[in-house]
């Protein structure tokens, strides 16, 4: 049932898409297309977020609570058409910090073993 | 480039975009396809400007992987969902039985798409005990309930539960007294509750239910109701309201005060004058019908009998078999807007 208390750490790990869509609203309310705008700009056009996979998170944010919908108004910078808000519930918020803890924390890890420096060349894709 | 060629081809895009969204099942087309569409059409006109021609076939290359990963998680997503139901792992969403009484039966509750939790609560029993059976019937219970913070599904699921365990323990032969001593209990219940988290509470913050129960023994029909939830009986294509509303614009309407027209677009046809839980006595209305073979009972909240016409969900009913009716009044409900939550039991007499 939904109102149950859950804890954050049990919606870990996050979809790279549902991290993007969390960061996206972290500094206010937004409608779909401007998430996906806001997602491939901040990350330089590397990730590319299609209509498809934008809602399916969405629908599962919703229904997980990590988002509610605000309402439905037209984006002024955009045309008279009215939009559907979305934007972070206080869980979504909780949920993201401890992702991000988690993300650090791996970071960390990578650090200490020092994969990123040194001479030696480590194997990868390209 | 000319401009027109631009709109060409942007028209033609989009069109072969909400073609595509056809791929995606159904529930999830009709919540979002409206908004993947308009994404679409952003996307669109952002690359155009930004890239030219060249960045729209780029983009559709980013849409059509887009698509099909996505196809592929939402069907799989549809699956589970089918598959849990199935199994009936969510026992409050779906349940089918068939009784030694030839009574087959469905229920199914459903958020609808604008509220955020579920509030209505549903139960079927049908007694294993053969004695019972014959003596008791078979129960149904539909409650919609309401209060902020969760306590509106907290008072609702108190009545279907109290509604049972009262009803299968009365002595009496009164099957529609039994019932009504059961929704009283109902009421005193959810009133204690609420006088004992706040000892003068203000009416609109107290907790309450509408509650329709329904009891099927031999060839007869028992319903006992209080609120707006309702109990009909389908036959030979018509439906037969048993169940009597307590709203404000039903008593209206029944005192002539205001014509039918009127009534479907009333801004307070919401507003109920009795409900369970708010006072401390409560006047319940009890209706005995006889049934025959062939006949239909559907219980359902004001989610469904606001938004779905008589003439509907007489054609669902008669036509599906229950499990799969419960299931499309359902749809057809969040089709039509699926503002409130939706709750339905359909019976079928054999």
């Amino acid at each position: 049932m939904k109102n149950t208390p859950r804890k954050a750490e049990d919606m870990l790990p996050l979809t790279p898409a549902v991290l993007h869509i969390l960061l996206a609203l972290a500094d206010g309310e937004r409608h779909g297309y401007s998430i996906m705008r806001e997602v491939t700009q901040r990350t330089g056009g590397q990730v590319k977020m299609g209509p498809g996979t934008l809602y399916g998170s969405i629908k599962r944010m919703l229904a997980d609570g990590l988002i509610e919908e605000a309402d439905e108004r037209p984006d002024p910078a955009l045309d008279d058409e009215r939009r559907r808000y979305y934007r972070l519930t206080n869980f979504g918020l909780r949920v993201m910090r401890v992702e991000v803890q988690r993300l650090q924390q791996i970071v960390r890890l990578a650090q200490s073993k020092q994969v990123m420096g040194g001479s030696e060349a480590i194997g990868g894709l390209s | 480039m000319s401009a027109s060629s631009i709109k060409r081809d942007k028209g033609f895009s989009y069109r072969l975009y909400c073609l595509l969204l056809y791929g995606y099942p159904a529930q999830f087309r009709r919540m979002y396809a409206c908004e993947m569409a308009r994404t679409f059409c952003d996307s669109y006109r952002d690359t155009v400007r930004q890239h030219g021609r060249s960045g729209v076939l780029r983009l559709w290359s980013i849409v059509l992987y887009d698509l099909s990963v996505s196809l592929f998680i939402e069907h799989l997503s549809a699956f589970k969902a089918w598959l849990k139901q199935l199994l009936a792992i969510e026992e409050r969403h779906g349940k089918t039985y068939m009784s030694l009484t030839n009574i087959v039966f469905a229920q199914r509750t459903d958020t609808g798409l604008k509220r955020q939790s579920n509030e209505d609560s549903v139960i079927s029993i049908l007694p294993e005990d053969q004695q019972v059976m014959a003596s008791k019937g078979v129960l149904f219970v539909v409650a919609d309930g309401m209060g902020g913070h969760a306590r509106g599904e907290v008072a609702s699921q108190l009545a279907v539960n109290t509604i049972r365990d009262v009803y299968y323990q009365q002595e009496s032969d009164d099957l529609a007294t039994s019932l009504r001593l059961a929704m009283e209990q109902v009421n005193a219940r959810i009133y204690n509750k609420n006088m004992s988290e706040s000892p003068q509470p203000e009416p609109d913050k107290m907790m309450g239910t509408t509650c329709v129960a329904a009891v099927v023994q031999g060839d007869t029909l028992y319903v006992a109701n209080v609120g707006d939830s309702r109990a009909y009986i389908v036959r030979n294509g018509q439906a037969q309201q048993i169940s009597l509303d307590h709203s404000v614009v039903a008593k209206q309407l029944r005192e002539g005060l205001i014509t039918k027209e009127q009534a479907i677009n009333h801004p307070e046809r919401n507003k109920i004058y009795r409900c369970l839980g708010v006072h401390d006595v409560v006047e319940v209305d009890t209706f005995t019908e006889k049934v025959q073979a062939g006949d239909l009972l559907l219980l359902c909240t004001d989610g469904l009998s606001e938004l779905v016409a008589e003439e509907e969900f007489v054609g669902i009913v008669q036509q599906y078999e229950p499990q799969e009716s419960v299931q499309r009044l359902i749809e057809r409900a969040n089709e039509m807007g699926g503002r409130d939550n939706i709750t339905a039991v359909v019976a079928r007499v054999a």
